[in-house]
């Protein structure tokens, strides 16, 4: 009698670890390095910050779940703003493919980081002209 | 004579929960009931647009932007990064509320491809200071608009309120006074974040599910508490 009882007790716990539904995204310690970012925005808590996203695209490859929406976004965003443009631009391809419904955004976010580097190759040019004289 | 208890006994549990019942469903409704528009258009994006702050804490507006894109995306719709959007809106000089409100939604469609808009307001943000107990308190609106119809599709309301008191410390004076102090330093390392979070879930748990939620379509008869009166009744208040 007392190992039916153990047995349905067991049961009970199994199926009620069955029951609680799987998280659809891992978003890690997301909001907490966001925050400490805006409450004191500086080349430290940025970095954090960017950690935590990368992680966060780790993590979920790791654990068979889609990377959250914007994240690949915000990394793109962020890689763009540290003057990083060829990086950006393939964020925000990673993004586009990923969630088909941000398409207008990034092709804007793709088109101005491409312009940056065209600026970039420019004043390249333009800086490399003075030793050729 | 046993048998004659088991009626009894059968009756009241029947009665209680007619009772219970038909005060739930006073209260219940479900969500296709109440948001039939949001199934009728099944929006895919979301843009989540700067907070409104109707608090009395000034900082409450940058705050509680860093706790929204987490639990929106649970929902099951794309929502986009809105660290990226919010710098564009502000780029383009339309981060103030007054400013947002003026603006025709199917810009938003047009320049970031959004199917629905998200406002927030932030109703209530604040520690409200008594000498022995000391209470948070946030409360957010939420409201989703479509930018294809201009149509409300969803709306709700997320309150919290957080006892920071600490718990009784036992009697006497200097009960007293430890919980006097209690108070004090819950309320200095109280973070509003966290709570601000649990305050979205609340009240994103009654919004349907989108195209990337596994229930996606499936959640028309859930029930959720119906909040329509109390909306109507503090538009009235407002109004007056």
């Amino acid at each position: 009698m007392k190992n039916i009882l153990l047995f349905i007790a067991f049961l009970l716990i199994v199926s009620s670890i069955g029951c609680v539904p799987k998280q659809m995204y891992y978003w890690g310690n997301y909001s907490e390095t966001l925050y400490a970012f805006k409450k004191n925005s500086n080349d430290e808590t940025l970095l954090k910050h960017m950690q935590e996203l990368n992680k966060i695209v780790e993590e979920s490859n790791k654990r068979n779940k889609r990377v959250p929406p914007g994240v690949y976004g915000e990394l793109g965003y962020l890689s763009f703003k540290s003057n990083k443009a060829k990086e950006a631009i393939e964020y925000f391809n990673l993004e586009k493919q990923l969630y088909p419904e941000s398409t207008i955004l990034m092709d804007r976010l793709i088109k101005k980081s491409e312009a940056s580097l065209d600026i970039d190759d420019e004043n390249n040019q333009t800086s490399s002209e003075p030793d050729k004289l | 004579m046993h048998k004659y208890n088991v009626c009894i006994n059968i009756l009241i549990v029947v009665c209680l929960t007619m009772l219970l019942s038909s005060c739930v469903s006073n209260k219940m409704k479900t969500k296709g009931e109440l948001f039939p528009l949001l199934y009728e258009e099944t929006p895919l994006s979301i843009l989540v647009l700067p907070p409104m702050n109707q608090s009395t804490a000034a900082d409450a507006k940058e705050y509680y932007s860093t706790t929204i894109q987490e639990p929106l995306s649970f929902t099951g719709y794309y929502t986009f990064p809105y660290v990226v959007t919010a710098e564009i809106l502000k780029m383009e000089g339309i981060y103030d509320a007054e400013l947002l409100t003026n603006i025709p939604l199917v810009k938003f469609r047009e320049y970031f491809g959004a199917d629905a808009v998200l406002f927030t307001t932030i109703k209530k943000w604040d520690l409200s200071y008594l000498i022995l107990a000391s209470n948070l308190t946030i409360s957010i609106d939420c409201l989703l608009k479509s930018t294809h119809s201009d149509q409300i599709l969803w709306r709700y309301n997320g309150t919290i309120v957080v006892d920071l008191s600490g718990g009784d410390t036992g009697g006497g004076i200097a009960g007293l006074i430890a919980k006097a102090i209690v108070t004090a330093i819950n309320t200095a390392a109280a973070d509003y974040v966290p709570y601000a979070r649990v305050a979205n879930y609340r009240a994103l748990n009654s919004m349907p599910f989108g195209k990337y939620h596994d229930q996606f379509n499936m959640d028309r008869e859930q029930k959720i508490i119906d909040q329509s009166k109390d909306i109507e009744k503090k538009e009235e208040v407002a109004q007056e």
